[in-house]
């Protein structure tokens, strides 16, 4: 800042107080729009880009049905680490499991995943997300906030909130848990196979059985609740 | 006061029952009486299917949309002193005071409710609030996992809390003509007004549930536990994968 402009300045300051307050409120909500751009997280980046990526294969008029299903079934598995969901949901069950019963577990448990995506595909009708915020619940371990924008709404229901838990898995990112208004569906899963368990016996080739039977009612469009 | 003392007289017993019959190897450390849990949860199930769902779904079928969209605006102002009252002892004074003005705006130019103006032209956002949440906020935990008979999953917290709800509803204590067929009315159209809303994501969950006592027992955990966080993501206690 030249002389003549550093005097100009301090004419400003002492006779347009206001015109002063006025222009660091500009600046500082100028800075804040340029924090606020700059504040995407790589986990919200990934999410978002991800999400915009599903939304494509799902609004994509031109793939049949069965072309949209494979092509969101493929995107599913690289955006998740589904052995490692496998082996979360199998939950203490799986110390001291034979690696047969645990391989035919994660087989099942993967089919009957897809199959219940396949049954809410036929129920998307336009719905999108919006990252909304993130946080590092754990060293690498991110939970990224969205909210729901459902056309078909009803008018006074409140937008759903759903987080998505992101793992950086040594530079590579993946989705582990999904949450809906707060429900997180891995350990909802965990802990629905972990009384499954306790009711017949800990036997883990029964769940397998019992979810591949289910996976085939979800594919049929059939099926009701397990035991109780 | 009769209606409380009712209310207040089956619980105890009910609890008791509990208290006295823990039978059953129990998988889960919160939910010591599992056995009769699942018991009553099988009775609620049947009650669901042979009377709810259809009461529900007839529902659906004769009333208009904006009927039910009506009555369910009604059902939430009149809950929202109770809110008020539990975002105050939770010392909210944000959430008490959008609270307030949702009723205020409800109440007059929402046609005593039945419409929901404070959403629509005045931007101010619902929020669910009950005694159980507040004493989770005081720091009283969730368990022992309880189901009721026709009211479904809870915890003696919440029972404490539904009994300290009604305590605070400004309709328990005026006095007017066949109340308690007006409250015993309100609470059926509660239940079945959350029935109605519900039917897809209830037979959803029906369907691919591998043990549905279990997935509600987990999915009524994890959301008052959400309820109690205000939503709030990233709170919470979570398991490492």
């Amino acid at each position: 800042m030249d002389d003549m402009a550093l005097m100009k300045f301090s004419r400003l300051r002492a006779r347009k107080p206001a015109r002063r307050i006025a222009a660091a409120c500009a600046l500082a909500f100028l800075a804040a729009l340029g924090l606020r751009a700059q504040a995407a997280t790589p986990a919200e980046a990934f999410v978002s880009e991800n999400i915009q990526r599903g939304f494509q294969i799902l609004n994509n008029r031109q793939l049949t049905p069965d072309q949209r299903t494979t092509q969101f079934n493929g995107f599913l598995e690289h955006l998740t680490d589904i052995d490692r969901v496998a082996r979360f949901t199998l939950g203490a069950a799986r110390r001291g499991a034979s690696p047969e019963d645990i391989s035919a577990f994660n087989a099942a448990f993967k089919d009957y995943a897809e199959a219940i995506y396949q049954s809410r595909l036929s129920q998307y009708s336009g719905q999108t997300l919006r990252v909304t915020g993130s946080n590092e619940h754990a060293p690498g371990d991110f939970i990224v906030s969205t909210t729901m924008v459902d056309p078909n709404a009803k008018s006074n229901q409140q937008p759903l909130q759903i987080d998505f838990r992101v793992l950086n898995d040594n530079g590579h990112m993946v989705v582990i848990d999904v949450a809906i208004a707060g429900v997180w569906l891995a350990i909802e899963e965990r802990d629905q196979f972990s009384a499954f368990l306790s009711q017949h016996g800990a036997s883990i080739p029964a769940l397998v059985a019992h979810l591949k039977q289910l996976t085939q009612q979800l594919k049929h469009g059939g099926g009701r609740g397990g035991s109780h | 006061m009769r209606v409380l003392r009712v209310l207040t007289g089956a619980l105890c017993l009910f609890l008791c029952a509990c208290a006295s019959a823990p039978g059953g190897a129990a998988a889960d450390p919160g939910d010591p009486y599992e056995a009769t849990n699942r018991q009553i949860f099988a009775f609620d199930q049947w009650l669901d299917r042979t009377f709810l769902a259809r009461t529900a779904r007839t529902y659906n079928a004769i009333v208009p949309e904006f009927g039910r969209e009506g009555i369910h605006n009604l059902l939430a102002n009149l809950d929202l002193p109770v809110t008020f009252a539990n975002d105050v002892l939770q010392g909210e004074p944000s959430r008490a005071a959008q609270t307030l003005a949702r009723f205020t705006v409800n109440a007059t130019l929402g046609l005593g409710g039945l419409m929901d103006p404070a959403t629509h032209q005045f931007d101010i956002p619902d929020h669910s609030e009950d005694f159980g949440q507040t004493l989770g906020v005081w720091g009283l935990g969730g368990d022992p996992y309880l189901v009721l008979p026709v009211l479904g999953p809870s915890s003696p917290r919440d029972v404490a809390g539904k009994l300290g709800d009604v305590a605070a509803d400004p309709l328990t204590w005026i006095a007017y003509k066949q109340k308690i067929w007006w409250l015993g009315g309100r609470q059926y159209l509660k239940i079945l007004d959350a029935r109605a809303r519900n039917m897809e994501a209830v037979s959803d969950l029906e369907r691919s549930s591998v043990d549905i006592y279990a997935a509600t027992r987990s999915l009524y955990r994890q959301y008052r536990a959400s309820e109690i966080r205000n939503g709030r993501a990233g709170g919470e206690d979570l398991p490492e994968f």
